[in-house]
């Protein structure tokens, strides 16, 4: 075969040279400048949006995009700068309207603008870090408009001229100031707080500054506070409706600043209307108020805090000092409790129930309670007399209601031991008497006392309740075993048990022979089913019922003390008895017998007995007689039963002692435990210790605590470190 | 005082040691000797019955030395002779008290009183000398105080020459208080450091805070109150 010569086809590149119209960036850009101005001239409806996009694409394509930009922020400024101008012309209030105008239009024209040069913006303005179009066009706006010496002041004096108007009570055209701040707002936060918020900030604390000022010299303190609270939500209606949200705080703390804080100490000190009387006229809405505008500023609320607190104070103290009201305890501890839920209602109705509040509230009563060293031994006798008459009728509810009331008086008590003293000396009083008006109001208290204290506190309490119910049961066995002793006398006996009962001298009389052969098989009785136990009879503590005849017939019943019937029992084998043959045969203690017969011949309405002479005191030569002419219009007469009084000044002396004596070992068995467990202690922190181990009780004395680690020292409990003489060594 | 000197004046019949100069190899013999001595002086004053030197005894010897019976030095003699009841030396403690403070003659012991004296001063043992005394008045077997009448005598007698201005306010603000009828040893004790620690009489740098004994507490307001 031989070399054919093949044609071989081949495609070539087109090589002839293409020739770019040199004039062609120019005139694309002349057609993209027109249609600009067309925008901006209100007559975009005659374009054709693909052909300008081709345009600009191809401009950007043939790497034409910087003529492009440049020449787009050339014919805008200028544009911008005619529109500036025309601005400037507005006359008054058309001022505002006119921008707002301009700025729609400048908007819609940019937007406009924007999609035709879009394939700029995403390909030629990224790479060469130019500003987008949106962008560069609020910037351009910016800086020719808005920031153009003759439009930037007399915008933002327009602005604040419209809110000040508006704060003085003219209506103005919120929208038209929503529309321009959110202008300001999309050209940058930095525009809106430098162009308006601060100066408004300014000018606001300005006016305020004037306006408190005004107020406080001719309000009183709770229409001053409800001027501001109105002012403060003014302002909050303001930031709603056309101005920037962030603002807000910042106009509320200027607000809050020149009205509340500045005022704040006057306000609250102010004569007549001040924080001190609204307390006192209870209130409610100006407390409530002051309480929520204070709570915006710093120390607001510390300062209403403490004024209540030294108010308080001031009130407890009086209260508790004043010589009238400790002569009633029962008023005395009313008093008290009326204070409190007085108070108790302000701070849950007008200071939202805050927990410093109650605080404080509860550290005022700790205070000035314990002012009064006989506030425990009255809480005491408040509570015995509810229990004996108060309570009568009353509901479950209420009674656990005025329970917890007095429960809450009771924690504030430092020397919580002496009301114990006194609560027993009563309790055991209500009881023999019989007195109580409810088992179960006197339970629930012993409960709520346990949970507050603990078994120890309660423990004899309940020891009594306890002999009560013994005692009852015993009392029917004994009868039980002695029927034929149903016909005479009847006897009940509480047999007391010694450690649970306040102590009391046991001081025997001569009972009637009657009584004392029925004491004496009572005794037996007992003993037969105890053995191992010792009775004493406590006539100091009984009551017996008498029937008696007198002179023209006329009968009674007689409810007496046991003394006092011992005394009437004498006159059935004698009519004429002197003091001294009264003594001798009774064997009562003089004092006791001396009130004894007093209460029987010197009291009207009670003198069963006559006496000569008939002065008022018992002397000792006197002399008694039944008193024949004895009348009263009931059939039933109570002479004298033993009723808890407050204590006479001995009295409360003795019982001031005992307690003072029982401290102490209290004291010694504190000591002892911490040195046990610290084996090495020095002095300041033993006491500290100590106290705080008693407190629950009582408030130690650290100078009685002194006395007791020197008689632990003397008793080899403890020893003084030989080097340093500031600590304790416990000796095992 | 010079050391004890062997004196032998005649050779005792079978003593088996060897004589020399130097005072101990002799000591068994000195000591015989010596305690001899101090048995003699012992017996010059004590009661032949009890075989102790009782009270009066020790007036005796106190005449003898030159000393008032009430003399703070018989204390301190004591204290040396760690004698255990007041008013009574027994044999050993005469014995022991003696040899400690090498006297065996009364001449001796006068002189030896006052480097007895130096010696209590010395911090230690005036600690050691100040408890004593008051132990030392303990009379009672389960006795712990003493009645303020001794106290006030014993402040005086131990502590008032250094001490006066502090002692005789301390007597008398003893006397008009009713607080404490008795004073045990332990305030006994803080009266001491009360003494040497706090400046007087103005008192300043008493801390009423600190673990002072409350008499002290009460005594420095009682001061205070008088010099206001």
């Amino acid at each position: 075969m031989s070399n054919q010569k093949k044609r071989n086809f081949q495609i070539e590149a087109f090589k002839h040279r293409v020739v770019v119209d040199p004039k062609y960036a120019e005139k694309t850009w002349k057609i993209l400048e027109h249609a600009i101005h067309e925008i901006y001239n209100h007559n975009a409806s005659g374009l054709s949006f693909e052909e300008l996009y081709r345009n600009a694409y191809n401009m950007v394509l043939h790497k034409f995009g910087e003529k492009l930009y440049s020449g787009l922020v050339t014919t805008m400024t200028a544009h911008l700068k005619e529109i500036s101008k025309s601005i400037e012309a507005a006359q008054g209030d058309l001022f505002l309207e006119e921008l707002n105008r301009k700025w729609n239009d400048h908007n819609k024209a940019l937007q406009m603008i924007r999609d035709i040069l879009m394939y700029m913006d995403r390909t030629y303005i990224p790479n060469s870090r130019k500003t987008p179009v949106y962008e560069l066009g609020l910037n351009l706006w910016r800086d020719n408009i808005i920031h153009s010496g003759k439009i930037q002041s007399r915008l933002l004096s327009t602005l604040l001229e419209l809110v000040h108007r508006e704060r003085t009570g003219e209506v103005i055209d919120r929208g038209l100031m929503r529309n321009t701040i959110k202008m300001l707002m999309d050209l940058g936060s930095s525009v809106y707080q430098d162009d308006f918020e601060k100066p408004f900030l300014e000018v606001s604390a300005e006016f305020y500054k004037v306006e408190s000022q005004k107020f406080i010299e001719c309000c009183d303190c709770g229409d001053y506070l409800k001027k501001a609270e109105i002012r403060l939500n003014e302002e909050i209606e303001r930031i709603a409706h056309y101005l920037d949200v962030k603002s807000e705080a910042k106009i509320t703390n200027v607000v809050e600043k020149e009205m509340i804080a500045n005022h704040m100490t006057r306000l609250v000190h102010m004569e007549n209307s001040g924080l001190v009387n609204m307390l006192l006229d209870d209130k409610y809405e100006d407390l409530g108020r002051m309480y929520n505008l204070f709570k915006r500023v710093p120390n607001g609320l510390s300062m209403i805090r403490d004024v209540m607190t030294s108010h308080l104070r001031e009130t407890g103290k009086q209260l508790v000092t004043d010589a009238e009201s400790s002569k009633d305890p029962v008023e005395f501890v009313q008093r008290l409790l009326d204070e409190r839920d007085k108070y108790d209602k302000i701070i849950c109705q007008a200071f939202s129930n805050a927990k410093t509040f109650q605080n404080a509230l509860n550290s005022s009563f700790e205070y000035f309670i314990n002012l009064n060293s006989r506030s425990p031994e009255f809480i005491s006798l408040f509570v015995d007399d509810k229990l004996r008459k108060g309570l009568k009728g009353v509901s479950e509810e209420d009674v656990e209601i005025i329970l917890d009331k007095v429960m809450m008086l009771f924690r504030y008590l430092q020397e919580k031991d002496v009301f114990e003293k006194y609560y027993k000396q009563h309790l055991a009083k209500r009881l023999l008497s019989g007195k109580t008006v409810s088992d179960d109001a006197e339970r629930s208290l012993i409960v709520k006392l346990k949970t507050e204290c603990g078994y120890q506190f309660t423990s004899k309490l309940e020891g009594m309740f306890t002999d009560m119910k013994t005692s009852q049961d015993t009392m029917q066995g004994f009868y039980a075993n002695h029927i034929e002793l149903a016909e005479g006398p009847t006897l009940v006996v509480q047999v007391l048990t010694t450690g649970s009962w306040p102590t009391q001298p046991t001081i025997t009389c001569n009972l009637p022979t009657e009584m004392a052969a029925l004491c004496e098989k009572f005794r037996s009785h007992y003993l037969g089913t105890h053995t191992g136990r010792r009775l004493s009879w406590q006539t100091n503590m009984g009551t017996a019922d008498i029937k008696a005849t007198f002179g023209k017939g006329q009968k009674h019943e007689l409810n007496v003390s046991t003394y006092q019937m011992c005394v009437l029992m004498l006159f059935n084998n004698a009519d004429r008895l002197s003091y001294k043959e009264i003594e001798q045969a009774t064997e009562i203690p003089a004092s006791d017998l001396k009130r004894c017969l007093q209460s029987m011949a010197c009291v009207k309405g009670k003198n069963v007995l006559r006496k000569e002479p008939m002065s008022k005191d018992i002397g000792t030569d006197d002399a008694f007689f039944v008193n024949d002419k004895f009348t009263s219009k009931f059939y039933k007469v109570k002479i004298g039963t033993v009723v808890a009084q407050k204590e006479s000044e001995p009295e409360k002396l003795e019982t001031r002692q005992r307690v003072e004596e029982d401290r102490k070992p209290q004291i010694e068995a504190a000591i002892v435990r911490i040195m046990k467990s610290r084996r090495v202690l020095d002095h300041n922190n033993v006491i500290a210790e100590v106290t705080k181990q008693l407190q629950s009780r009582f408030l130690a004395n650290p100078t009685e605590i002194k006395k007791r680690i020197e008689s632990l020292i003397e008793r080899e409990f403890l020893e003084r470190d030989s080097d340093d003489r500031k600590l304790y060594r416990y000796l095992a | 005082m010079p050391p004890r000197a062997s004196k032998r004046k005649t050779a005792p019949p079978n003593s088996s040691s060897v004589t020399s100069s130097d005072g101990r190899s002799v000591f068994s013999k000195t000591k015989t000797k010596g305690l001899g001595k101090i048995d003699r002086l012992f017996n010059s004053y004590a009661n032949s019955s009890s075989g102790e030197i009782d009270p009066d005894g020790i007036v005796a010897l106190c005449s003898d030395l030159g000393v008032d019976h009430t003399d703070v030095r018989i204390l301190m003699l004591a204290w040396k002779l760690k004698a255990a009841k007041q008013g009574f030396f027994t044999q050993d403690e005469w014995r022991t008290g003696m040899k400690a403070l090498r006297v065996d003659s009364l001449s001796k012991l006068k002189k030896v009183l006052p480097e007895l004296e130096i010696e209590v001063g010395k911090p230690l043992n005036y600690e050691d000398f100040y408890a004593y005394a008051f132990r030392y008045c303990l009379t009672e077997e389960k006795q712990k105080s003493l009645d303020i009448e001794s106290i006030c005598e014993l402040l005086n007698l131990v502590l008032g020459a250094q001490f006066r201005p502090q002692v005789d306010s301390l007597i008398e603000y003893l006397k008009v208080q009713s607080d404490y009828k008795v004073i045990n040893l332990d305030q006994w004790k803080n009266f001491l450091r009360f003494v040497q620690e706090i400046s007087f009489p103005d008192l300043e740098n008493y801390d009423s805070s600190l673990a002072w004994p409350l008499i002290l507490d009460n005594f420095v307001e009682w001061m205070r109150e008088k010099h206001s």
